[in-house]
């Protein structure tokens, strides 16, 4: 057929709908994420503590077990706020390691390689192609972290019985925000500094750094000082607070220290930064990175 | 019989007369050229608000003096330093500044595809090797020295000036600070062999370098033999002012100054002739860096 003969048509194969476009973004991303060996070992990893925390739940329930073993279990690893406080920082901890290896590249690529136009001349919006990335981090984290959380609370108000769901109903609510708040911290921040850092390694370096970093700078800080309001810029520490005060284990006075002061030696009582100026502190973290993540994803860029 | 013996002087001759001038001058043009990237390029952007770090909490700690007693009294002051330089300026500024220089030496050249053109210019691969890591290991000394020192001062010299003054030049004081220099010197050169090879054999250094993090900080924890398995407990060996690593530290002796350095020094030198060795065999491959 001659060129001039092409006429335009219309597009008549099914669509997809709109509210889900984004999903097809984790679908090719999962198949590259996923031909990796070591990530697959490491996924497998992050199943371990589950299954040694169901283990255990399993365990309290069975008497035959419990004599077997001559130990009291129920004493020795009671299932309260504690124990998924434990799981819930655990498995938070390994999903900061699965968004280093799985996050810097997901935009970085496309920048790199000038690939957002190709993207964004679809009917796709900025926000599908943001939301579409990072839900990428939000499926892989959430399989490890809330998702065997609340099957282990499950599991445990299945065992104990009808009653210990509704005393405990609270605890639910804090497995699913707690890992979710940690997740969407993560899927902001490694796609801002994967948008801002073209190379794949630089950037997980840069990620590594945001968390390690504050995180030394502020110890110095709460030890110079003799404060602890250093936490306030480390990462581990505001979500280690946010964490405790959901699961119901916050404590603002976290021990006293012996100090000296025109040669008396005083007591220094050590006040954790409050809830609100955490969650301010995360707030602010997050709208940092969205901003910087807004600037560099568009559709075109105007080099000088 | 006689063109075994012409060999073997040939050969004796050709191992006297190595272009060891020639090599030199090629280290020395890599070695520039290595130190404006270093130096200039925008990746060092990142590597400057690290050095900065310390000086800045210094700056802070100037203006807001604690009322503690340590504080209060010249001879406080060297603990307090030591704090800052074991948790800050060694285990996190000049640490992931390593990782940042030597990985980048070959690992960044191969993410800007422009590792081709060394490899194609008539210099032997091991002379790229010794001219990118005294490259790194330039950069790094007088980036993180100038911290270490920086620092040392900004903590003396706002609060007794004329006693610092005393202490630095007439005193103790300069021998600890060149002690310091020392130890960070030290740390430069193994934590820079230790990223140079990782950034030769692992395409994502990330991981090694992650648990290499881990090993360093578990230090305290490990028993005497492990514990000699790592950079920073040869560089603890040196410190003038050691620092109490708490509670749950697992104790040893330190290892003596005529041990931990040339230890440090060796095993520099064995990892760079891996790498010589890595480098010579090498095969660029861009694909999906």
């Amino acid at each position: 057929m001659a060129v001039y003969e092409h006429g335009y048509k219309p597009y008549t194969g099914s669509l997809t709908p709109e509210w889900s476009r984004f999903l097809i973004l984790p679908r090719h991303a999962f198949r590259d994420v996923f031909r990796s060996k070591f990530f697959i070992a490491f996924f497998a990893l992050c199943f371990l503590y589950p299954l040694v925390a169901a283990i255990l739940i399993y365990l309290h329930h069975n008497v035959n077990a419990i004599a077997l073993m001559k130990l009291d279990l129920r004493e020795l690893v009671p299932i309260n706020a504690s124990f998924f406080h434990a799981f819930v920082t655990s498995q938070c901890s390994l999903g900061f390691f699965l968004t280093v290896l799985i996050g810097p590249p997901l935009i970085s690529r496309d920048l790199a390689n000038n690939a957002l136009p190709l993207y964004l001349s679809r009917p796709f919006t900025r926000k599908e192609y943001v939301v579409g990335k990072m839900s990428v981090i939000l499926i892989l984290v959430s399989l490890i972290t809330w998702i065997p959380g609340l099957l282990l609370f499950l599991l445990q108000a299945y065992l104990e019985g009808a009653g210990w769901l509704g005393q405990n109903l609270r605890l639910a609510g804090a497995i699913f925000l707690a890992s979710l708040v940690w997740i969407v911290v993560l899927a902001v921040m490694s796609l801002a500094v994967s948008a801002w850092l073209k190379w794949r390694v630089v950037a997980s370096g840069a990620l590594l750094a945001i968390f390690f970093i504050p995180s030394a700078f502020g110890e110095i800080v709460n030890a110079l000082f003799r404060t602890r309001l250093g936490h306030l810029i480390s990462l581990g520490a505001i979500m280690n607070s946010l964490w405790r005060g959901l699961f119901g284990l916050f404590q603002r006075q976290t021990g006293q220290i012996e100090g000296m002061r025109n040669g008396r030696i005083i007591e220094i009582t050590m006040l954790e930064p409050p809830l609100w100026a955490s969650w301010l502190a995360l707030a602010l973290i997050c709208g940092l990175c969205v901003l910087l993540l807004m600037r560099k994803v568009r559709a075109y860029e105007v080099v000088k | 019989m006689s063109s075994t013996i012409d060999s073997a002087t040939t050969a004796q001759k050709g191992a006297r007369e190595l272009p060891w001038g020639l090599w030199a001058q090629q280290t020395f043009s890599i070695l520039s050229q290595e130190l404006r990237k270093n130096f200039l390029s925008r990746r060092a952007l990142l590597l400057y608000l690290l050095a900065a770090l310390p000086i800045f909490l210094l700056f802070v700690l100037a203006i807001l003096p604690p009322d503690d007693d340590e504080f209060q009294n010249i001879n406080g002051l060297s603990l307090v330093f030591s704090l800052i330089y074991n948790t800050l300026i060694l285990r996190a500024v000049v640490f992931f500044g390593c990782a940042w220089v030597f990985m980048n030496l070959f690992r960044g050249e191969v993410v800007d595809r422009s590792l081709h053109y060394y490899f194609l210019s008539p210099i032997r691969r091991e002379v790229l090797v010794v001219g990118k890591y005294l490259s790194g290991l330039v950069t790094a000394i007088v980036l993180f020295g100038l911290t270490t020192l920086a620092s040392l001062f900004m903590l003396y010299f706002p609060r007794f000036s004329s006693e610092s003054t005393r202490y630095f030049f007439e005193g103790a004081g300069g021998k600890q600070a060149l002690i310091y220099l020392g130890i960070t010197t030290l740390a430069c050169i193994g934590y820079g062999a230790i990223f140079l090879i990782v950034g030769l054999f692992f395409r994502n250094p990330i991981i090694p370098a992650l648990l290499i993090y881990g090993w360093e900080w578990i230090n305290f924890l490990l028993p005497p033999l492990l514990k000699k398995a790592s950079v920073i407990h040869y560089l603890h060996s040196l410190m003038p002012v050691p620092m109490n690593e708490g509670p749950f530290a697992v104790m040893a002796q330190p290892t003596p100054a005529w041990i931990s350095v040339p230890s440090l020094l060796i095993f520099t030198l064995i990892v760079l002739v891996l790498a010589g060795y890595h480098t010579r065999r090498m095969e660029i491959s861009y694909v999906g860096d």
